[in-house]
C-alpha cells in the first residue's frame, strides 16, 4: 500500500518545551483501513491525533494526508503547508473529541450545518437535507432541533460524529471518545463507529476499548514514551505480543477490565 | 411636605424632558460608538502582531486611566485648535464618551471572549472554519452571554456620565436641572426630580439586558 497510502507520517518528532511526546514516529495508513492506537497516557497517542489534524505544530518530519501537506517540522528548511493546503486537508480530515465539543448555543441541526454552509458553501436547504440523512444514520433525526445539553453524552458524541461527517472526509480521527462517557453509554458510539468502519471509513482511533479494537481495527499500533513500539493486527497484538511493553499493558489492562467486569 | 415646592418644579418638566432627549441620544451614539469600537480594540489586543496588539493596549490604558471629564474638554476644546475640525458641544460630548467607554467595553468583550473554552475554538478549526466564521458563529455568540451583567453595569455608568456633558454647556438633563434650580433656587426639589429621569432612562437597560440574559442562557456543555 506503499504508493497510495491516505496518510503518511514520517519521521515526526513534537516537543513541548523540553518534553519529547512523539519521538521519530512513522506510520502509513491505507484507505478504508481502521487503525487503533493504544498505549498508556501520556504515551503520545493523542498528540499524534491532534498533529495528524494539524492542531500542533511540529518539530520534525511530515505529515501527508491523501497527498496533502498536513504538517512540516518547523525546525527544518523548507516551507510547510500553506494557507489553501491547510484548508483542503481540513476537509480531508474529521475529529471527533473526547468531551464531543458541540457548540452549546446552537441546535443539533444547526452543529451540523454550520461548517458545510460557511466551507463548502452549501445551500442551506441542500445542507440540511445531507443533516437529516447523517442524523438518521446515528439514530439523533428526532433531536434535531433539541440543544446539545439536552442530550445525553452518547447522543451529543453520536451528533458530534455527524458533524464530522458532514464535512465528507477521507479520514476519521477519534480521540478516546467514549471516555467521558457512562459505561451504559459506551455501546451505542462504538456501534456508530463500527458501522461507519463497514462503509468504509478510514479511520483512526485512539481507545482503550479493546473489544472494539479486536473486532474492528485492521491493525492495532501500540505507543509508549512518544513512540511506535508495535504494530500487528489485532489477533495476533493480543494473543502474542512481540514486545514485552505491548505485553506488559495489555496484561494491566486486562487485569482492570477483569476487576471492572466482577 | 413641608416647605418642598415640587409643583412649581413641575413646570418646567417640558424642559426637564427635552434634556432627558438628549442624554438619551447622548447615550445612544456613545454606547454604539463604544460597542463597535470595543468589540475592535478587544480583537486587536489578542493579535500576536504588534502593529495591531499595541495601539490597542496604549488606547486601553489611556482612554480608562484619565478622567473622561478631561477627555471632553479635550475634544471640545482641544480638537479645534490642533485640526480645525470643531465638533460642536453635543458632537465632542457624544465622540468623547464613546471613545472612553470603548476603552471598557473592550476590556468585557476580552474577558467574555476568554470565556470561551478553546476546545471550541478547535472543534471550529477542525470543521474548516476560518476565523471570521468562528468568531461570528461560534465564539461571540457564547461571549455575549458571558458578557451582559458587565456590559449592561457599564452601559449604565455612561448614561450617568453624560451629565458630564454639561460642564461644556451641553443642554441635556443634569445641565437643564441645573439652570432650572438656579432660576427656581430649589436644587434640592430639581435635583431629585432629575435623578428620577436618570432612572427611568437607566432602568429600561437594565430590564433589556436581564431580558437577553434570558435569551442568551445556554448550559454549557
Amino acid at each position: 500500500m506503499n504508493g497510495e497510502a491516505l496518510i503518511v507520517v514520517e519521521q515526526l518528532t513534537k516537543r513541548y518545551g523540553e518534553a519529547t511526546v512523539l519521538n521519530d514516529v512513522n506510520l502509513k495508513l491505507g484507505s478504508g483501513q481502521v487503525l487503533v492506537v493504544i498505549g498508556p497516557s501520556g504515551s503520545g497517542k493523542s498528540t499524534l491525533l491532534r498533529c495528524l489534524a494539524a492542531l500542533e505544530p511540529i518539530q520534525r518530519g511530515t505529515i501527508r494526508i491523501d497527498g496533502t501537506l498536513a504538517a512540516k517540522g518547523d525546525e527544518e528548511s523548507g516551507a510547510g503547508p500553506d494557507r489553501a493546503s491547510l484548508k483542503a486537508l481540513r476537509e480531508k480530515v474529521g475529529m471527533v473529541f473526547q468531551q464531543f465539543n458541540l457548540f452549546p448555543h446552537l441546535t443539533v441541526m444547526e452543529n451540523i450545518t454550520l461548517a458545510p454552509r460557511r466551507v463548502l458553501g452549501m445551500a442551506p436547504a441542500e445542507a440540511d437535507i445531507l443533516a437529516m440523512d447523517l442524523l438518521r444514520r446515528v439514530g439523533l433525526a428526532d433531536k434535531r432541533d433539541v440543544h446539545p445539553e439536552r442530550l445525553s453524552g452518547g447522543q451529543q458524541q453520536r451528533a458530534a460524529i455527524a458533524r464530522a461527517l458532514a464535512m465528507h472526509p477521507r479520514v476519521m480521527l477519534f480521540d478516546e471518545v467514549t471516555s467521558a462517557l457512562d459505561p451504559e453509554l459506551v455501546g451505542e458510539v462504538l456501534r456508530t463507529m463500527r458501522e461507519l468502519a463497514e462503509q468504509g471509513m478510514t479511520m483512526l482511533v485512539v481507545t482503550h476499548e479493546m473489544a472494539f479494537a479486536r473486532d474492528v481495527a485492521d491493525d492495532v499500533v501500540f505507543m509508549d514514551n512518544g513512540q511506535i513500539i508495535e504494530r500487528s493486527p489485532p489477533a495476533e497484538i493480543f494473543a502474542q505480543p512481540k514486545e514485552a511493553r505491548t505485553r506488559a499493558f495489555l496484561e494491566r489492562l486486562l487485569e482492570r477490565e477483569g476487576r471492572r467486569d466482577a | 411636605m413641608g416647605d418642598f415646592q415640587w409643583a412649581r418644579i413641575l413646570g418646567y418638566l417640558p424642559d426637564l424632558l427635552r434634556g432627558v432627549g438628549v442624554t438619551l441620544e447622548l447615550g445612544l451614539i456613545s454606547a454604539s460608538l463604544g460597542l463597535v469600537l470595543g468589540l475592535l480594540l478587544a480583537l486587536m489586543k489578542f493579535s500576536k502582531v504588534p502593529v495591531l496588539y499595541w495601539p490597542a493596549y496604549v488606547y486601553i490604558e489611556f482612554f480608562r486611566t484619565t478622567p473622561p471629564l478631561v477627555q471632553i474638554v479635550w475634544l471640545y476644546y482641544g480638537l479645534p485648535l490642533f485640526t480645525g475640525y470643531d465638533l460642536g458641544a453635543f458632537g465632542a460630548a457624544a465622540v468623547a464618551l464613546g471613545l472612553n467607554i470603548a476603552a471598557f467595553y473592550a476590556e468585557i468583550y476580552r474577558a467574555g471572549i476568554v470565556g470561551v473554552h478553546r476546545t471550541q475554538w478547535q472543534a471550529a478549526r477542525v470543521l474548516g472554519l476560518d476565523l471570521k466564521d468562528t468568531l461570528r458563529y461560534v465564539v461571540l455568540p457564547q461571549a455575549v452571554r458571558n458578557v451582559l451583567p458587565p456590559m449592561g453595569t457599564t452601559t449604565i455608568y455612561l448614561i450617568k456620565d453624560t451629565a458630564l456633558a454639561s460642564a461644556i454647556g451641553t443642554l441635556e438633563l443634569l445641565r437643564i436641572g441645573q439652570l432650572v434650580a438656579v432660576e427656581t433656587f430649589r436644587p434640592v426639589e430639581t435635583l431629585t426630580i432629575v435623578a428620577l429621569l436618570y432612572f427611568v432612562v437607566t432602568y429600561p437597560v437594565a430590564l433589556l439586558i436581564g431580558r437577553l440574559e434570558a435569551r442568551f442562557k445556554v448550559a454549557r456543555v
